[in-house]
């Protein structure tokens, strides 16, 4: 067993991705002035929500002329991972039942590696998850409200490329996917079907399209 | 878009992924089969979203300073590059061309 790693020690090396995780809310906030969703909504909703792929997906739902339900239900499927990430973790949370789901909220992408990978097989480090969680979730709350103000002053979000941001955020999120050969097959499969239905058919469609045939071909 | 609206789309999003999150700890003997089969939905969701991100207001394939944005963003990515790089280098790649072609 490895010894136990101080504050100190834990937020030092969460720094380089606070700061990432940052930039990533500023630029959070400003899409979403840029996608003419109020301020007040986009800070709640990195308050509540705390998990940018959901929340870039519903804001790109949205910028595509989407409804409120399609982001919703994409964004929330975007985050059906965290199932498995909860499953993988409920041993290293304290507390009784409730409690432990509480402090699961703090689980995103990057504490739960840097748990997993200061922990044990299986057992992921419960002071790394829990600390650095804290502190990514001030940081991207801090953010996107530093981005919502930074919005309005930036004017046309196409000049700075903004609209061009969505659709890299996406590929870069798929690309680390693409190593497991399933995911290839959902991906092509998911943006072929995205593909022949967005010509007939109202936004929302070819995502739920694509749900379903990443149901179908994950096995 | 209306504060009512807003708050339908903030309040929906966090109710399913509090949902999400807290399945896990609360149940902690959930069979694999679950967390397998959902595992397909993530990478088809990406790609469909880049899709109709690509696709004009016809939904008919529309190439503009986009697809050069993604591109880049697939290389920076097969790089290993952090993700907010690949995002950056996308946008600002779609702006220097729209600055350079007047698009």
């Amino acid at each position: 067993m490895r010894a136990q790693r101080s504050v100190r020690e834990i937020l030092l090396t969460a720094a380089p991705i606070a700061l990432a995780v940052f930039v990533f809310a500023v630029s959070f906030g400003v899409l979403a002035i840029a996608a003419r969703i109020p301020g007040w909504a986009a800070v709640l909703m990195s308050a509540l929500v705390f998990a940018g792929s959901a929340q870039f997906a519903a804001l790109g739902v949205i910028t595509a002329g989407g409804g409120v339900v399609t982001a919703v239900l994409t964004g929330g499927l975007l985050n059906l991972r965290y199932i498995a990430t909860g499953i993988a973790v409920a041993r290293s949370l304290p507390g009784g039942r409730l409690l432990r789901a509480l402090l699961g909220q703090l689980v995103v992408d990057e504490s739960y590696a840097m748990a997993a990978g200061a922990g044990e097989p299986g057992r992921p480090d419960r002071r790394t998850l829990l600390l650095t969680g804290a502190c990514l979730y001030s940081v991207w709350v801090a953010g996107t409200l530093v981005g919502t103000l930074l919005g309005p002053v930036l004017g046309d979000p196409r000049r700075l490329g903004l609209d061009a941001a969505f659709p890299a955020l996406f590929t870069a999120l798929l690309w680390p996917m693409l190593s497991a050969r399933h995911a290839v097959r959902c991906a092509i499969g998911g943006a072929l079907v995205a593909f022949a239905l967005a010509p007939f058919t109202p936004p929302g469609v070819p995502l739920a399209g694509a749900a379903l045939v990443g149901l179908w071909l994950a096995r | 878009m209306a504060g009512s609206l807003a708050l339908g789309l903030v309040l929906g999003l966090a109710g399913l992924s509090f949902a999400m999150r807290a399945i896990g700890p609360f149940l902690p003997n959930l069979p694999a089969a679950i967390t397998e089969r959902t595992s397909g939905l993530a990478p088809a969701l990406l790609a469909a979203l880049v899709a109709i991100q690509l696709t004009g207001a016809n939904g008919l394939l529309h190439l503009d300073v986009k697809v050069p944005a993604v591109i880049l963003a697939a290389v920076l990515s097969a790089l290993r590059l952090p993700l907010i790089v690949c995002v950056v280098a996308g946008a600002l790649v779609a702006a220097l061309l729209r600055a350079a072609f007047h698009l």
